[in-house]
């Protein structure tokens, strides 16, 4: 009989020879075409963006973060629920929006919609760098659990270095190769294997820990009650960090580039408003069986340090080796979705918003395919730098990076919903320029104060000025004004 | 035309329908929130097959959530 470390290395290995199929599929049907490569030529339908939406919000976070949370705060992280569906939300109101605007002028990144609105090249810049700075920080995260994935599943025969540099090569080269049809098509694969192995996980361990879910549930109860109230053992989940983490982890995740370039995919609005209404669906039910696994781990396994690890540990403990071999495939499905997701993210703004804007103007179509296939490259040398910082603790670099995408909110809500005075060029970039310096101070050198999250203390003090800066001085030129809150005006009236 | 209407309330829904489905979203979501999540479903007792009390509140108002969701959907808001 093999050993369970050779049956789930060789089942991630199969894994990632399919994602790498699937590539060159996808790369056949490419044509030289940049709304082809970075935006799948928006022909996006419902299935597959819903599991590229579903699998890309979902990343190594849901696998590891999640259960690791659960480990040590309990039922707090039950918050998760709560941002799941504002995401819906959001997604439904706000993301049928942005797509409207993104068909009507062809909007490719965040970036392109905001200077378009704002009439500044200087948000443009802003955004760009925004986008880029925080989401850099989300493939780190990603490539620092496929790391951990491929030295757990392979009991620490394949190194961490070594894990992070075969993933980080296989995203880099399925992205090159197709373009985001190939990351559209590997995530409907992802999107579908991460959630059944999940759920499979869990309630395989639940049954042959505690003879079932219930039964967990009843035993947490009686052992740890500490783990099943507010604000948790060690006092985390305050209703300050509970509010924060909620908007923080909902709006900061949606406007992120990776999330906003979505929206332009979609076939149509009708298509986003299908997706908003159902994805919370998928989004918050995979949280069920996180917290099997976390408090269930909790009760098992206290004495555990790294705390993101309590899922592999207990499936190699107490799980058969081909059905670990499936679920650590399916975790490596998670962090590969999401990291493939920032990567061809980040490639776009930075040939858009940068190479094509001021670098080499009017070159072709087939000019810049190339060049963003380089610029991937080039990131995939970043990403594998970055990736050397490890951290147990997931979630709290997903915070930070989340709360630093938070930071659009105000300039994309002044677009978004048409009616009164708008907001200014200058409004939106100090109320950019001092969220940053806020963010900073409440996140890295007084974290949470008063026990209120960093993104959300940011958050207001960025629209408090962006709104004051923005009464004094002059808003986009009506013609501009008239011309995209008309679009939105009539996207809703359809 | 719409875009020529300035003193439009910047986020109130345009429909009767609308504003309805917004208002129950709102309603629900702040049973999610604190101070409700801390004050007053904060408790393990009484459990639904052992599932804690605020897991399980927590719960339907999330699917409650969705439903509206699909609701607003399904009237083409």
């Amino acid at each position: 009989m093999m050993e369970t470390w050779v049956v789930a290395t060789g089942l991630i290995g199969i894994y990632l020879l399919v994602t790498l199929g699937l590539a060159v599929v996808a790369g056949r049907r490419l044509t030289v075409d940049m709304e082809d490569f970075f935006l799948y030529g928006r022909r996006a339908g419902f299935v597959v963006l819903y599991l590229t939406v579903v699998a890309t919000f979902h990343s190594a976070f849901a696998f590891l973060g999640s259960g690791g949370f659960f480990f040590t705060h309990g039922i707090g992280f039950w918050a998760a629920g709560a941002w799941t569906v504002l995401v819906g939300a959001i997604t439904y109101v706000l993301g049928s929006r942005i797509w409207a605007l993104g068909k009507a002028f062809g909007y490719v990144t965040p970036a392109d919609m905001l200077a378009d609105f704002y009439e500044s090249e200087a948000v443009r810049i802003a955004v760009a760098i925004v986008s880029v700075v925080f989401t850099i920080l989300y493939i780190q995260v990603q490539a620092i659990a496929l790391g951990y994935i491929m030295d757990v599943a392979s009991g620490g025969r394949i190194s961490f270095e070594i894990g992070v540099i075969v993933m980080l090569v296989v995203a880099v080269v399925h992205l090159m190769i197709g373009g985001l049809r190939a990351v559209y098509w590997t995530d409907v694969l992802q999107g579908v294997w991460m959630y059944i192995a999940i759920w499979a996980g869990a309630l395989l361990l639940s049954f042959e820990l505690f003879g079932g879910p219930f039964e967990l549930w009843r035993r947490v109860a009686v052992e740890r009650p500490d783990l099943l109230t507010l604000p948790g053992p060690s006092g985390f989940f305050t209703p300050g960090m509970w509010i924060g983490m909620v908007i923080t982890l909902s709006f900061g995740i949606v406007f992120q580039p990776h999330m906003m370039i979505r929206y332009y995919t979609a076939v149509d609005g009708k298509t986003l408003k299908l997706l908003g209404a159902t994805t919370p669906i998928y989004l918050m039910t995979l949280y069920i069986p996180a917290a099997l696994v976390g408090l269930g781990g909790a009760l098992v396994m206290p004495e555990l340090e790294a705390a993101d690890r309590i899922f592999p540990e207990l499936l190699f403990a107490h799980a058969p080796a081909w059905l670990t071999g499936v679920i650590l495939a399916g975790a490596a499905a998670a962090a590969m979705s999401t990291l493939d997701s920032i990567l061809h993210a980040n490639m776009t703004v930075l040939t858009r918003d940068v190479y094509q804007r001021y670098v080499a103007r009017g070159k072709s179509q087939a000019h810049y395919v190339f060049v963003g296939r380089i610029i991937v490259l080039a990131l995939l040398v970043v990403a594998c730098i970055l990736s050397l910082t490890k951290s147990d603790l997931l979630v709290h670099i997903i915070t930070l990076s989340g709360a630093g995408a938070l930071q659009l909110m105000p300039a994309i809500i002044g677009i978004c919903f048409p009616g009164g005075r708008s907001l200014s060029r200058a409004g939106v970039l100090a109320g950019l320029v001092v969220g940053m310096i806020i963010l900073w101070l409440t996140l890295v050198a007084f974290p949470h104060p008063l026990g209120i999250h960093g993104g959300l203390w940011a958050l207001l003090v960025n629209a408090a000025v962006a709104v004051g800066v923005s009464c004094m001085t002059p808003p986009p030129s009506g013609e501009t004004v008239a011309r995209v809150h008309g679009e939105v005006e009539r996207f809703i009236a359809q | 035309m719409p875009s020529s209407s300035p003193l439009r309330r910047r986020f109130l829904p345009r429909t009767r329908d609308g504003r309805i489905v917004t208002f129950i979203f709102a309603a629900l979501f702040m049973l999610a929130m604190p101070p409700v999540t801390h004050a007053f479903l904060n408790r393990i007792e009484p459990s639904f097959f052992g599932v804690p009390f605020l897991y399980a509140a927590l719960f339907v108002v999330y699917a409650a959530l969705i439903a509206v969701l699909i609701l607003a959907y399904r009237r083409g808001l």
